[in-house]
């Protein structure tokens, strides 16, 4: 079962971060106790060469991280057929009880990720280091949840069992199901549209503002946060429906079939994107005070403020198109 | 330091080691402690073998120390990243090398407006540029040379058109007379008092008794064994 290009990749991709990965921890609690700017030492000196090393290769796996969330989404749906009872993703996901779970690693990581790449971003920019203890100390910390993740991503390759009976969407995400995908699944149409609109306006309006002024670079993060959590519940609520024309059917995964086009791929590529970029706006905003970073943390956290904008609003009017071309009527006029 | 001016360069507890670790580990530069004035020539003396060339490179940010720190106007540049070291070496530095490097096949003048490409400056501007160089260095009919077709001495002069394409503030020179007679060394050191005048910071490599004796030369940093061991 696991001799599937894509599962391969996916497996290879993470072996490949958790061994850098080891391979840097050593190296990052040197940094940790011993990094001495002032201090013209062969050690010092070893380690200011080595970090631009351990930065690039860390950032090389990382990245690589990103893009495996889709692919991992991709697999899940393309090998629904080969799992009696899978209609979509969420059936391979359900074949075990590791599958889910690997992909909410992987999504945690996916912004976790993209957080420690905007941090090492602007320390690369400044000319002394200045975040070299921090973004060493911050990729300890994200050691063990990636870790975790290569191994629960192992594990539910490696249990996918043909012969397994699986769950379809149509239970996981019913509303009468008690699960929180369940629960915001069985929010009424209206009140979820207000709340979709509203987050999503504030997280687009929070990002602009700081794309075009400079301010509220916390109040981004918090908005994208904000906004990514309305936009997963505004898709199991209503814009699912929308999608499939179906009074009762919100699965989040389903949208990614080849019979809808794809569709879902162009809702949450800008999506997490959006939060990505909105979220690493507030993971740089602390170091704005520092010296070498005055001019560097404004201009990438504006830049990473407009990418965030240019997200939340391209997945709002995708969804708003995809709701004005549906012939389901949710809402009485 | 000199009333309160930062010195243009400054060496502190300089170390450089080649084949670390390994059996042929070999010490080039053992504890060099030196500040470079600024608007000053600067001639670092030494047998072969003394570190001099090493101090160079060191200097204008071709090699990194393996202890110890360089500090140019008083910003530590020995641990910069790559991305900020070649900023530094196109805008502050210009070299001249032993063996000059001209690439062969080139013209004298797309020699000299070569390191200046990654500027993105408009073409016009070079070739202006350039042909004022070559002018000033009684170069002006060769432009359209290609190099290997050009005398040592003139190789010498396309060379130190190349280091000053970038006006650089300071110009390096590795043993810049050593493949040129008495007259070719004489006509060089005229061409560096010039660059003198004009208030560049001027560090060369020789052991040439013309360089190291000459007038044009502020200060002579005699060098063995990877260390400094005399000036004067």
């Amino acid at each position: 079962m696991i001799f599937q290009p894509a599962i391969i990749a996916l497996l290879l991709s993470s072996a490949i971060c958790v061994l850098a990965l080891a391979a840097s921890a050593p190296f990052a609690f040197e940094v940790i106790r011993r990094w001495d700017i002032r201090s013209g030492s062969e050690r010092q000196l070893k380690l200011e060469r080595r970090t631009y090393l351990f930065s690039t290769l860390l950032a090389f796996v990382l990245v690589a991280q990103l893009a495996s969330v889709l692919l991992f989404v991709f697999n899940a749906e393309k090998m629904s057929g080969m799992f009696v009872g899978a209609m979509c993703a969420v059936g391979t996901l359900n074949v075990n009880p590791y599958g889910f779970p690997a992909l909410n690693a992987k999504i945690a990581l996916f912004f976790l990720a993209a957080m420690w790449l905007a941090i090492n971003h602007v320390d690369s920019r400044a000319r002394d280091y200045p975040l070299v203890r921090i973004k060493y100390g911050l990729l300890l910390l994200l050691a063990p949840l990636l870790a975790a993740s290569a191994w629960t991503e192992a594990q539910f390759f490696l249990n996918l069992k043909a012969d397994v009976i699986t769950s379809c969407c149509g239970s996981l995400f019913s509303e009468g199901s008690k699960t929180l995908a369940a629960e915001a699944s069985a929010l009424e149409p209206l009140p979820a549209m207000i709340l979709f609109y509203g987050a999503m306006g504030l997280a687009i309006g929070m990002s602009s503002l700081h794309w075009s002024f400079g301010r509220g670079g916390y109040g981004v993060a918090v908005a994208s946060v904000l906004g990514f959590a309305a936009a997963i519940a505004g898709i199991l609520s209503f814009i699912s429906l929308y999608i499939y024309e179906h009074p009762h059917h919100h699965c989040p995964f389903c949208v990614l079939k080849p019979e809808y086009d794809y569709q879902g791929y162009a809702l949450y590529l800008p999506l997490f994107v959006a939060t990505a970029a909105g979220l690493a706006v507030g993971a740089i905003r602390p170091f704005a005070r520092i010296a070498s970073l005055k001019s560097i943390v404004p201009n990438a956290s504006r830049r990473l403020a407009a990418i965030a904008s240019i997200g939340f609003l391209l997945a709002t009017a995708v969804a708003t198109a995809m709701i004005l071309r549906s012939n389901l009527v949710l809402l009485d006029h | 330091m000199l009333d309160g001016v930062p010195d243009m360069i400054e060496l502190a507890g300089i170390r450089k080691a080649f084949n670390q670790g390994q059996h042929n580990e070999y010490w080039a530069l053992n504890g060099i402690d030196l500040a470079i004035e600024a608007n000053k020539v600067t001639a670092l003396r030494g047998p072969s073998g003394s570190g001099k060339t090493t101090l160079l490179t060191l200097v204008g940010c071709l090699a990194r120390p393996t202890e110890g720190r360089v500090r140019l106007k008083g910003e530590d540049i020995s641990g910069l990243p790559e991305r900020f070291l070649t900023e530094i070496r196109r805008r502050t530095f210009g070299f001249v090398f032993q063996q000059f490097n001209l690439i062969k096949g080139l013209t004298a003048l797309d020699n000299i407006i070569l390191p200046a490409y990654p500027t993105g400056e408009p073409r016009r501007e070079l070739l202006e540029r350039a042909e004022g160089l070559l002018a000033r260095l009684n170069l002006g009919h060769r432009r359209d040379a290609k190099v290997e077709w050009l005398s040592g001495g003139e190789q010498q002069r396309v060379a130190i058109c190349r280091a000053l394409i970038n006006d650089p503030e300071a110009l390096i020179a590795d043993e810049p007379t050593a493949n040129l007679d008495t007259h070719l060394a004489k006509e060089f050191m005229a061409i560096l008092e010039g660059l003198a005048g004009e208030g560049r910071t001027i560090l060369l490599t020789s052991h040439d008794p013309l360089v190291t004796e000459s007038d044009v030369v502020d200060r002579v940093v005699e060098m063995r064994d990877g260390m400094i061991v005399d000036e004067r």
